[in-house]
């Protein structure tokens, strides 16, 4: 007892020495570097959201072995979808509900070093559409920042958990609520928020890190007066969507922050432009849409429209993904992303302009999209609209890939996609979520994709826009996916099932059980010459109230849960 | 005399228990707490005898079936959704006025008899002839946000939507004359005419696809001989519905009764003035400071100081803010059983109550 309590005491003073290093590394320039290998400092690793790790200590000859570290139960069920990040030998990780709470932990041992629990008003699961998630925290210049279900941000000291400043981005009672990471360039703390369906207008906000004071504010629906404010029919601007509500990526070459926005409002699409697909003008913009702004101002310098005038619940928002690909002999810088849309785009990320975009799932709502106009070439009776019911458009709303982030290991040249085959009916009877009037929307109850099986990971390669191997299974909205260079994809399913696939083949070299399912992606990281591999599990529970028996099956498949697993050989 | 009330507590939480083993059980209904017309549990709706539409409905079958009435409130922002976590999960009994279409939640919910018909209606001036929608052309026309009106003139060129949050913002711009009409939620248009706007306009139901809908008690597939029971009194109740559909001036097409009904905030400023707020202004916070130490002061800490944030009554206006009072005057009443707080309703009095609000007031967290 008295041999355990020193060997204790020890622990806890060489990570406070530790700690205290990092932090005075990473105070130098303010920003959480990413050229660390041993790090995982930010949600997606990186400003180039590839997930992808140099590290290779676990790799395909040794994964078999791993076993459990640790375990830290969140204190709060339901809908965890947090990426830890982890800053020198300190482990960040939000729980759901607000978040509930923010632990830093060791990274080693699961040693909780402190606690921040911000005060989350009581009635805030009213106002959150898709489930009460905290995607995960930001670091930088020794705080950590995050966004917040009432539409707040929040900075805290990275050493001991004090809030230092909190600032309103967004009033969560008109429905908008903030789930994800922001993304901190410069001096900048940079997010959106939700509620595209809801009557918000999007815009991207940038505070300063100091002290939560706005720097520049950038509306993603144009007013009368700014450019392309005519793409809007009527006053439909002013509640237009195009919320930017997952998360941002950044491109320091150009000083260019990249975001994806929403699905535009109402849902009917004849409320702000034609209603059948003929929209000339009213194409609705930026929704649905991948936008290049300005770091320093916000000023919106290109954009690309995957799906205009939207009437799929096509959002935009997935994550891009920077790269620099060899294309036809050429090294081209891109962003990559799978749309929900069903295509996968890569596009010249200094230009705007696409390379190539086709169908990574089965879609039938469109047969191509035409490179050089960037137009998606319709199926007309596939778009719903006012007295034009539709079948069988694929994907369905949920997309061919949800927020579930993919990864790109630039080693095997393949983008790993957590991917969904589900396809829906939609008839036009607009949701109202108006309290005291009739909800009579649908549920839009989804079948699966030809094939039969709802999810799959499958590894794309993105110059070839072709799948190189798949790995179906029976749910959809399973988990993000992590790429290193051991060589190896981890990615968790909606059963709780964590798996790790040999990169190159697909073959699958591990598994375990953890008990809830899975939605967030997984990271890695190395203290004291020792690799970690983590994830948090705890599976969603509105959004399978979106999807009928399917949905039922996704909430069987599992129980609720919250909880952070580190693995380490 | 804290003595007493501790024991006044027991006498009334054992004799309680005993009684509901003898009497039959109450009937539990869901309702919205901040949603007037249609139910509200604000002190100053219940003290004026118009605690809403639904609860007065309730009410009535509950007492024609010989059944005391509890109600559970829970906020209906998104209405599916919050039926699943109340209703469907055996949290309470009925629900009244629900769309009493087979498909609303399929075969997880049943529903007896229509009751109501409610819908759509434009509202216009009183004295400008409106009865269609075609007489619409030229005007600018307040709609709610992704509602059916909103759909129905996006296909019409010759109308200009003025897309509107809520019924509340469409009739205060109809009310300063930025629109000529409104095409919003009847009954939330009549309530608001009657009771702040002095029935300054006619609501007109509109009868087209999309727009009408007959409303029902809803109740858990689970409990189909419930359902026939409440069926069965409906038939005598319908005149009394009518008569309360009046008296909340959801009636469409008719004349609004002269009644109690509480006057809806049009404007948001208006906090301040409510009756609710200036009862808790008189409270006498010394007086209330005593009782909350003498008794709440238990669990929730001397002077509302304790360890545990979750009864933590200094994050109260942090929590709830505008609605803290509302909060507060619930969750005395009624209690939360569930989490360790006793209703407390039969042991202090009403003045009590404000007094011990009056105190929390004033130790509130900044």
């Amino acid at each position: 007892m008295v041999h355990r309590q020193v060997t204790l005491f020890r622990a806890a003073a060489t990570a406070l020495v530790a700690g205290t290093l990092a932090h005075a590394a990473f105070a130098d320039d303010g920003m959480a570097k990413a050229d660390d290998p041993n790090a995982w400092p930010m949600y997606s690793r990186g400003y180039d959201n590839t997930r992808f790790s140099p590290l290779k200590q676990i790799n395909t000859g040794n994964v078999g072995n791993l076993k459990l570290a640790y375990s830290f139960q969140l204190g709060s069920l339901r809908s965890n979808e947090s990426s830890p990040i982890v800053i020198g030998d300190t482990l960040y990780v939000s729980s759901s509900w607000g978040p509930k709470y923010v632990y830093a932990v060791d990274a080693r041992t699961g040693a909780r070093k402190w606690t921040y629990e911000p005060e989350i008003p009581e009635d805030v699961l009213q106002y959150a559409c898709c489930d009460v998630n905290s995607r995960g925290v930001t670091f930088a210049g020794g705080k950590i920042f995050v966004g917040r279900l009432d539409g707040k941000l929040s900075a805290v000291d990275a050493a001991t958990g004090k809030e230092l400043w909190t600032t309103t981005v967004v009033d969560y009672k008109q429905g908008s609520v903030i789930t994800s990471p922001p993304l901190v360039v410069k001096n900048m703390v940079i997010t959106g928020f939700g509620g595209g369906e809801y009557g918000a207008r999007g815009s991207l906000q940038a505070y300063d890190v100091n002290t939560g004071k706005e720097v520049w504010k950038t509306w993603t629906v144009p007013g009368p007066g700014e450019a392309n404010s005519d793409t809007w029919k009527g006053d439909s601007w002013q509640h237009g969507g195009a919320v930017l509500w997952l998360v941002g990526s950044y491109d320091p070459k150009t000083n260019t922050v990249l975001w994806g926005t929403s699905n535009p409002g109402p849902w009917n699409s004849a409320v702000r432009s034609t209603g059948d697909g003929n929209y000339g003008k009213l194409s609705n913009l930026y929704s649905s849409s991948t936008v290049a702004f300005d770091a320093d101002t916000g000023k919106i310098k290109w954009w690309v429209q995957a799906t205009p005038e939207d009437a799929w619940d096509y959002d935009g928002v997935n994550e891009l993904v920077l790269a620099d690909l060899t294309i036809s002999g050429k090294k081209t810088p891109v962003y990559m992303k799978a749309d929900r849309n069903g295509f996968f785009y890569v596009v010249n990320r200094e230009t705007g302009k696409i390379v190539s975009a086709e169908k990574y799932v089965p879609t039938t709502w469109a047969s191509k999209i035409d490179v050089a106009s960037g137009k998606p070439v319709e199926d007309p009776d596939k778009r719903p609209g006012p007295n034009h019911p539709i079948k069988g458009a694929c994907p369905n709303l949920i997309g061919g890939k949800n927020w579930q982030p993919m990864s790109f290991n630039p080693e095997t040249g393949l983008v790993y996609i957590p991917s969904n085959n589900l396809c829906m009916d939609w008839s036009v009877s607009e949701v109202n979520y108006r309290k005291g009037v009739f909800y009579l929307g649908g549920d839009f109850p989804p079948q699966p994709g030809p094939g039969g099986y709802m999810g799959e990971l499958m590894a794309w390669d993105p110059v070839a826009q072709k799948k190189v191997w798949g790995v179906t299974t029976d749910l959809p909205f399973n988990g993000g996916t992590l790429t290193t260079a051991g060589g190896l994809t981890f990615w968790g399913d909606l059963h709780g099932m964590f798996h790790a696939y040999d990169a190159r083949t697909g073959k699958e070299l591990w598994k375990v059980g953890l008990g809830s399912g899975i939605g967030a992606g997984p990271i890695t990281y190395s203290v004291d010459g020792k690799q970690y591999v983590a994830i948090v599990v705890g599976r969603t529970a509105s959004i399978p109230a979106f999807l009928g028996n399917v949905g039922k099956k996704m909430t069987e498949a599992s129980p609720e849960g919250g909880a952070l697993f580190v693995f380490t050989e | 005399m804290q003595a007493l009330k501790c024991l006044a507590l027991a006498a009334a939480l054992v004799g309680g228990a005993a009684a509901a083993q003898a009497a039959v059980q109450p009937l539990r209904l869901c309702a919205d707490p901040a949603n007037l017309p249609f139910s509200s549990n604000a002190p100053d709706a219940v003290d004026k005898g118009a605690p809403g539409l639904y609860v007065e409905i309730g009410r009535a079958v509950a007492e024609a079936l010989g059944r005391p009435m509890e109600t559970v409130w829970s906020l209906s922002y998104f209405g599916k959704r919050n039926l699943r976590t109340t209703l469907l999960a055996g949290q309470c009994d009925f629900a009244v006025g629900l769309p009493a279409v087979p498909d609303f939640m399929g075969p997880r919910m049943i529903f007896t008899r229509p009751i109501l018909k409610l819908g759509y209606a434009m509202v216009v001036p009183k004295g400008r002839a409106a009865t269609r929608i075609d007489d619409l052309k030229g005007k600018r026309v307040a709609v709610q946000f992704a509602s059916p009106p909103q759909s129905l003139l996006a296909m019409r060129s010759d109308v200009t939507s003025v897309t509107t949050m809520d019924p509340e913002e469409a009739m205060r711009r109809l009310a300063a004359g930025e629109v000529d009409a409104a095409f919003i939620w009847g009954p939330s248009a009549g309530y608001i005419n009657h009771t702040a706007l002095r029935d300054e306009f006619n609501v007109i139901s509109v009868d087209a696809p999309q727009m009408q809908w007959e409303a029902a008690i809803g109740l858990s597939g689970k409990q189909p001989a419930l359902r026939d029971e409440v069926d069965a009194v409906l038939g005598g109740l319908a005149p009394r519905i009518r008569a309360l559909s009046v008296k909340y001036a959801v009636a469409m097409d008719a004349p609004p009764a002269v009644s109690g009904a509480a006057p809806v905030r049009v404007e948001a400023n208006e906090a301040g003035t409510t009756p609710v707020a200036r009862a808790a202004g008189t409270g006498d916070a010394a007086e209330g400071k005593e009782i909350f130490n003498g008794t709440c002061g238990h669990c929730h800490g001397p002077d509302a100081v304790v360890a545990d944030r979750k009864i933590n009554l200094r994050l109260l206006k942090h929590r709830y803010g505008e609605q803290m009072d509302e909060m507060f005057f619930t969750t005395v009443t009624n209690g939360r059983p569930a989490k360790g707080m006793p209703p407390w309703k039969d042991v202090f009095k009403q003045q009590d109550f404000v007094n011990i609000l009056a105190y929390l007031n004033t130790v509130q967290d900044k």
